[in-house]
């Protein structure tokens, strides 16, 4: 056994040393913790952590199979995360204790503070005192046992799992109802309690979900496919889109569902040109040779940052969203181009890490598929705030793609309408933000990036917030961005476009002197070299392609992701639709398209004057419409419109 | 974007270390908010004279001010007991016996590079860029001794770095009271032209303003603190963890949703509350505290005894 004291070394430290006296099997007594926070995180190694006080924040958040004594009270965000493992506190503990936890058992002696359990998927969460409100909020799973009172609103909006009153159920949360108790449930509750040592000789009371809100009550039938010219259409009022849209409505009776991008018209970057005369391009022998391209991202805060060999990623997509195979064809392109894939919402695969050479491995509100062991195997760490698609709500996954293999991966129920909470248990502001992003970084020692994913609205604001708040880089997505489901009026109507998106982050970290001060990865609707070449002038660090790698690798544009039955096998969870995909030969496709924008970049910043893609700027760009010209106060060239045959001459 | 922190000792002495304990409190929640620190300090109480406390800058432009302030007291007949210059503050004893609303809103137009701090029989606020110790060495928090106080760290997201945009806020035009908050008062147009329409007026955009000076205008008409707290979870919207100082009252307010952060630690000689459970255990290193979480919805107050 073995002492540290926290009045003599910082926290940072002293995980350090918790991590490698875990390894050794040592036992760990912490003195004078005095409520500092992230003590212990990271830690997966089953030792026994003794904390001589009170701990703050995300005490043994991040962990698996540790034990944790903590003598006195805990702050907010108890076992956050945890596996396996347990927790006893002495005291209270804050809000959201036990959030997110995947099979750890939790026991509060005192009382508990108000959202306990959110987001948990499995294990156990004891509090021998009262709970606040919203115990169980967004539970997927597992079990709450208070044996004081429940709180208001307990088990509001949970999906699955069970919550036990010993108290007084003081009232009942949406979705949420009073449940049988059975007796072999019961008997296996007195048995735990039992384990802890814990009398307790009342009745108790369940509460478990109601099933109201976990479906649509209809879903949306399949319609005859129309071609995405044909949907976009513009050619009269009453056009084949809205004919459909109304068809649909009228069966379903509430807003639609449906996948790819938006199809309004909006300005963009193909109504910004080039203000030299690039004509000459096709001439211009073997460009990549001549220019650099290879850029670093997220390096600022010390951490090793992505080395990308070109300034590109692939934009977050979750495996879920698209089919396993998929995921594995990305990510083997992303190496052959030498660059970084990102996991999106829903967790990491072992194809998909053996595949990606560089992974970033993305955090949303659901915690669906976070978990310490993948985040160390990443190669960046992304909390997700919202996409450009559809800002301000989260992930949409219906039943069809809720496979068993998947819902177990995300430690969710199998087989519902999963519609991903938007918001972050704890992320409520920007304070709390830093603490959750410093919990990342303890958990995974500093070496990885940390960087934010924001969805387009209040850009100029946001972009400070993540500036403030240390993260290594932003990923900015604009409402031209797709998804794989999103509401059809979200997606067309909520956001603001990708060129104003960047500007306001330009606007906005000028307005706090930070110019410059952190990287800006422009995502949402590019479409080529062309496109990334044109964000980059405008001043992205790096551009990002989702659905263009989609289209790539055999997507063919019918807009029925969510429904789960993709033909081509991208969008689909089912073995025999994804039986269709070839990612060995997907991957080789995407691959060509990736060197394609490479070729693109290097041709038009040589054609431009440069010999590397970090001159490109501003006064490279002109404006070809109104627009654009408002919004990006580039010169209004109107009668360069014509000569702007990129298209044919890259 | 920020951390709060208060403290009262009971005995309604003037002599504790209110400024050394605050600076502790900060320093300890200093993370939430690195970019400027402020502290409100209740000390021995002027009876028949008000405290003045302007931000009025550097160099020539500052001395202007000063002429300025000098010649609006005079206007006002508020006659200098005592002042002097500290850092980029200016601080004025005065002797003053008019309403002291109009006197107040004069004083903030006194100077157009000046800013009026605070203003209060037993109030001073000292706020500036920095963290509690840079602010500490700047204005000497340390060697304060009063009865109770409050403290603001905070995280400039939405406007830059300026001593000005630092909390705790004073509740414009009324004497000896400031406030700390944590959150965002989403109801603030709303509620800011209801009282402008009664003839109140604002000095920045920040709903902190806002809360003090709703709770103000309450107080003066008579309705007790406690009172006015009940009534702010009701009319005000958003998520808040506050703290409301007066000359003799310490009191809290947290909203419906419980979903800004907020700890206490009581005993029979203090209350003190913070953002965080760490500033209360920089009062008491060592010990595990036995401390409480207001539950969502509610308010308290408490009086120091005379």
């Amino acid at each position: 056994m073995v002492q540290i004291d926290l009045a003599e070394i910082p926290v940072r430290q002293a995980n350090e040393l918790i991590r490698k006296y875990g390894a050794d099997g040592e036992d760990i007594d912490i003195i004078n913790p005095d409520a500092r926070h992230h003590v212990g995180v990271g830690l997966t190694d089953p030792v026994t952590v003794r904390v001589h006080g009170s701990a703050g924040y995300f005490c043994a958040g991040l962990t698996d199979a540790a034990h944790f004594e903590i003598e006195s009270n805990v702050g907010w965000g108890l076992g956050d995360n945890m596996y396996t493992g347990s927790v006893i506190v002495g005291g209270n503990a804050s809000a959201i204790a036990g959030v997110a936890i995947r099979g750890a058992e939790i026991v509060i002696k005192g009382n508990m503070g108000s959202r306990a359990g959110q987001v948990m998927k499995a294990g156990t969460l004891l509090c021998c005192g009262n709970a606040n409100f919203m115990a169980g909020y967004l539970m997927y799973g597992g079990r709450i046992i208070i044996l004081g009172d429940s709180g208001e609103r307990v088990g509001e909006d949970m999906a699955a799992g069970e919550i036990y009153v010993g108290g007084k159920v003081q009232s009942l949360g949406s979705d949420a109802k009073m449940g049988d108790t059975e007796s072999s449930k019961i008997d296996e509750l007195r048995a735990f309690l039992d384990r802890y040592k814990i009398t307790f000789n009342g009745d108790f009371q369940k509460i478990v979900n109601e099933g109201k809100k976990l479906h649509y009550k209809t879903s949306e039938r399949p319609m005859r496919s129309l071609p995405f010219v044909g949907f976009s259409g513009k050619s009269d009022y009453w056009n084949p889109k809205i004919q459909e849209d109304i068809h649909i409505k009228s069966q379903i009776g509430r807003y639609r569902v449906r996948g790819y991008g938006g199809a309004r018209e909006l300005p963009h970057l193909a109504d910004i040109g080039f203000a030299r005369n690039i004509s000459g391009l096709n001439e211009i022998s073997n460009p990549v040779s001549k220019v650099e391209m290879r850029t670093l991202i997220g390096g600022k805060h010390g951490a090793q940052p992505l080395d990308l060999s070109m300034p590109v990623m692939i934009a977050p997509m979750s495996y879920g969203a698209l089919s396993r195979s998929t995921k594995q064809a990305i990510g083997i392109a992303s190496s052959l181009a030498g660059i970084a894939e990102n996991t999106g919402e829903g967790g990491m695969s072992d194809a998909q890490r053996g595949a990606a050479e560089q992974l970033v491995f993305q955090m949303l509100g659901g915690r669906l598929g976070w978990n310490i062991h993948d985040m160390k195997r990443a190669n960046g760490l992304e909390i997700y705030i919202s996409q450009g698609a559809k800002p301000g709500f989260g992930g949409q996954l219906m039943a069809k793609k809720v496979t068993k293999e998947l819902a177990e991966i995300r430690g969710i129920p199998q087989g519902i309408d999963l519609r991903s909470p938007s918001r972050h248990p704890d992320i409520l502001g920007g304070d709390d933000l830093l603490i959750k992003v410093e919990e990342m970084r303890e958990a995974t020692g500093y070496r990885l990036p940390v960087s934010v994913k924001l969805g387009a609205g209040r850009v100029r604001d946001d972009i400070k917030i993540a500036y403030k708040d240390g993260f290594d880089f932003v990923e900015l997505d604009g409402m031209q961005g797709s998804t794989g489901a999103g509401g059809a009026e979200v997606m067309e109507y909520v956001g603001i476009p990708t060129i104003s998106a960047i500007m306001d982050a330009l606007d906005g970290l000028a307005e706090i002197d930070a110019d410059g001060k952190i990287q800006i990865i422009l995502m949402g609707g590019l479409r080529d070299g062309v496109d990334a070449v044109k964000s980059l002038c405008l001043g992205a660090d790096a551009v990002a392609f989702g659905n263009a790698t989609i289209i790539a690798g055999g997507c063919i544009s019918c807009m029925q992701c969510h429904v789960g039955q993709c033909v081509t096998g991208i969008a689909t969870q089912d073995p025999e639709h994804e039986k269709r995909y070839r990612p060995e030969i997907e991957a080789h496709n995407i691959h060509r398209f990736l060197e394609g924008v490479r070729w693109q970049i290097a041709a038009l910043t040589h054609a431009l004057g440069y010999g590397d893609v970090k001159s490109l700027n501003r006064d490279d760009l002109v404006a070809l419409t109104p627009e654009a010209a408002e919004i990006t106060r580039l010169p209004y060239r109107p009668e360069l419109r014509e000569q702007q045959h990129l298209s044919k001459a890259v | 974007m920020c951390g709060i922190a208060g403290i009262m000792f009971k005995n309604g002495r003037t002599d504790h270390e209110t400024g050394v304990a605050l600076i502790d409190m900060l320093d300890g929640c200093q993370h939430r908010g690195p970019d400027s620190t402020g502290f409100a300090l209740y000390g021995e109480e002027h009876t028949s004279e008000l405290k003045l406390r302007f931000l009025i800058g550097d160099g020539t432009a500052a001395d202007d001010s000063v002429e300025l302030i000098k010649s609006a007291l005079e206007d006002h007949d508020a006659e200098i007991v005592d002042d002097m210059r500290i850092g980029n503050n200016y601080q004025a004893l005065v002797r003053f016996n008019g309403d002291l609303r109009s006197f107040a809103y004069a004083m903030e137009h006194a100077a157009p590079d000046a800013k009026v701090i605070s203003i209060g029989q037993s109030l001073d606020i000292v706020k500036d860029v920095g963290g509690a110790h840079d602010v500490d060495d700047r204005f000497d928090v340390h060697n304060f001794k009063g009865s109770h106080g409050l403290g603001h760290v905070r995280l400039a997201t939405e406007s830059d770095v300026r001593p000005e945009s630092a909390h705790p806020f004073w509740a414009t035009g009324f004497s000896d009271v400031a406030i700390v908050h944590n959150g965002q008062i989403t109801n603030y147009w709303k509620m800011r032209r209801r009282l402008e329409q009664r003839g109140f007026e604002f000095r920045t955009d920040n709903d902190s303003e806002l809360v003090a000076v709703y709770l103000a205008d309450k107080m003066s008409q008579g309705v007790p603190l406690r009172e006015a707290l009940k009534a702010s979870i009701e009319d005000l919207d958003g998520t808040f963890s506050f703290l409301v100082s007066t000359k003799d009252e310490i009191g809290y307010a947290k909203d419906n949703l419980a979903a800004k952060p907020m700890v206490m630690y009581e005993t029979d000689d203090l209350i003190a509350i913070a953002s965080e459970e760490v500033s209360l255990n920089r009062l008491f290193p060592g010990h595990a505290l036995n401390t409480k979480e207001p539950p969502p919805g509610s308010y308290d107050t408490w009086s120091k005894s005379t």
